[in-house]
């Protein structure tokens, strides 16, 4: 599903945030990205979704060499590709219906698919109750399962976590966990950059493991450390 | 599509309430420069009725009477003809009753009552002279003075006034002032509308950044940009053409009560020329729309 073969990114001169990275990602596998702040999590994600190029290497999305990609076909590239981040980006002014919705709406779904899909996937992380309210009138849990509606809602190949319980308390953080790997297991690929430790070791998923843009470990069923 | 539809207008909506003072301001900038474009295009349309008689160089009208027959004309057409030294021949033209009655259209449309008076039956025909490049005035004057005498069924002689000369030197001054302003302000139109865009997406930068992220195309995110600045342009031409049409039947009309030999009678527009200066407006403040906006949602797509 996800395939990279020697990649190399740097910012400046000095900064290589990625080196010579190899590693491939089946589908429906589920991977934790884990290593010190700054050595490299953020930057291998961004290249998977094509926010970054690298300078050398080739980086492959369901079959297809997404360097190569002309800009004009990177939208429907991410339409295969949900993303969660550390800070929700949700819209303030819209509610989570609506910020959910938006994500279809934007790319062309007619109304009726977005009156039928957003409830139903608003049901799958547990909001249902909560179409009306507005970010700021929910916990942070409940808006990461906004962010996370919003990322599954056209039902994405791949979901790409940034820190996604970053944010939260170690009991809401391992119910974002849970929702995840819910979602894996109907055959999304997932792809979680994590500092948390207890959430890795309690998975025992793949690990793979950067040091200053270097890979040092890559392991099935793994520990944080 | 209709939802696409439904989104584009909303967001266009939604951002022009929410800009509203820089909305105005590039609104108000883009109808004053086309207001002054208009005007502009008007005031030389009035000095060019006011010269017409003249164009093309002419400088000696000879006016013959309505009923003088082929014969008659051909003597007077040999005598002008007759000094090439003077007269350039070539540019010699005849204007029979139906070129005449189209010019006075023009010549008196500030004083109809004269118009009125003149028809197919009365109105002189005539030959306009331009003289060879290097002739000199005094010769043309004395060949000309005894055509009168000479020459059957000729009326009159006229050679331009003075005031027609002043006119034409005016009009060049007029033309380039005003179409300097009119080039200034367009292009702060085009700034403003651009800034305005700017400001825009900048509010809405993390709509774009979700865009962007779950898959929407860059014309689609620009779209809605375009638009805003677009309507902006094409309000201010509404503005600009409604007060342009307002200044010219105000002028008309007070043209039209002057007393007939005022002298401006012909500084006038009439006919569809001010519709045609309507329509350029309307092309021109959409064009200044669409520069600003299209430049800003381009630029400032990678936010
Ligand atoms: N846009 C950028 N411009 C310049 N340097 C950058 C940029 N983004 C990241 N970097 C640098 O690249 C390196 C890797 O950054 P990255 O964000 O990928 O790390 P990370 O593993 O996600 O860290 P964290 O755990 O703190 O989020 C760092 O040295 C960082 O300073
Ligand atoms: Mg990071």
């Amino acid at each position: 599903m996800i395939k990279l073969e020697n990649v190399t990114k740097s910012y400046s001169t000095e900064v290589t945030a990625l080196q010579d990275a190899s590693f491939d990602v089946a589908k429906a596998e589920f991977v934790f990205l884990v290593g010190p702040s700054g050595s490299g999590k953020s930057t291998l994600l961004r290249l998977m979704n094509r926010q970054e190029k690298p300078e050398k290497g080739e980086v492959w999305v369901a079959g297809r060499n997404i360097n190569d990609m002309p800009d004009a076909k990177v939208p429907h590239l991410r339409r295969n590709i949900g993303n969660i981040f550390q800070d929700y980006k949700l819209l303030a002014n819209k509610t989570v219906f609506e910020n959910v919705a938006f994500a279809l709406e934007v790319i062309g779904r007619p109304k009726h698919v977005i009156r039928q899909q957003v409830p139903a996937v608003l049901d799958l992380v547990g909001l249902s109750g909560k179409q009306e309210r507005f970010p700021h009138q929910l916990s942070g849990g409940e808006q990461q399962r906004v962010s996370i509606a919003r990322a599954f809602v056209n039902r994405p190949l791949i979901l790409l976590a940034d820190e996604p319980t970053g944010n939260l308390d170690p009991t809401t953080g391992e119910g974002i966990m849970r929702l995840l790997d819910r979602i894996n297991k109907t055959g999304t690929t997932v792809v979680m950059a994590t500092h948390d430790q207890r959430i890795v070791n309690m998975m025992r998923k793949r690990v793979i493991q950067l040091d200053r843009g270097i890979i040092v470990r890559d392991q099935a069923r793994g520990v944080y450390e | 599509m209709f939802s696409r539809l439904s989104y584009t207008f909303r967001e266009m909506w939604a951002s022009l309430r929410r800009n509203f003072t820089l909305t105005a301001a590039a609104i108000i900038t883009a109808a004053v420069s086309l207001f002054i474009l208009g005007l502009t295009l008007l005031v030389l349309r009035g000095f060019d009725n006011q010269l017409s008689q003249w164009s093309g160089g002419v400088e000696l009208i000879v006016y013959v009477e309505n009923d003088a027959t082929p014969e008659q004309l051909q003597v007077v057409r040999d005598a002008l003809e007759s000094n090439p030294a003077v007269i350039d021949v070539d540019k010699l033209e005849y204007l029979d009753v139906d070129a005449s009655l189209a010019e006075a259209q023009r010549l008196f449309a500030g004083d109809p009552e004269t118009l009125q008076l003149l028809t197919a039956e009365n109105i002189p025909t005539q030959f306009k002279v331009v003289p060879q490049p290097d002739a000199s005035a005094e010769l043309l004057t004395e060949i000309a003075s005894s055509y009168k005498e000479r020459l059957p069924k000729v009326i009159s002689v006229a050679f331009p006034s003075k005031q027609i000369d002043v006119l034409s030197t005016l009009r060049g001054v007029v033309q380039f002032v005003l179409y300097l302003i009119t080039l200034i302000l367009l292009f702060s139109a085009v700034l403003l509308i651009w800034n305005t865009i700017r400001t825009a997406m900048f509010a809405r930068r993390r709509e774009i950044e979700v865009m962007k992220l779950v898959g929407a195309t860059n014309w689609f995110i620009r779209v809605p940009f375009m638009l805003e600045g677009l309507i902006q342009g094409l309000v201010g031409a509404v503005f600009a053409s409604g007060g342009v049409l307002t200044a010219n039947w105000y002028w008309t009309s007070t043209v039209q009560s002057f007393p007939p030999d005022s002298g401006f009678g012909a500084f006038v527009v009439t006919g569809n020329y001010p519709q045609w200066v309507v329509f350029w407006l309307i092309v021109l403040g959409m064009l200044v729309g669409a520069i600003g906006s299209g430049t800003a949602a381009s630029k400032f797509l990678d936010v």
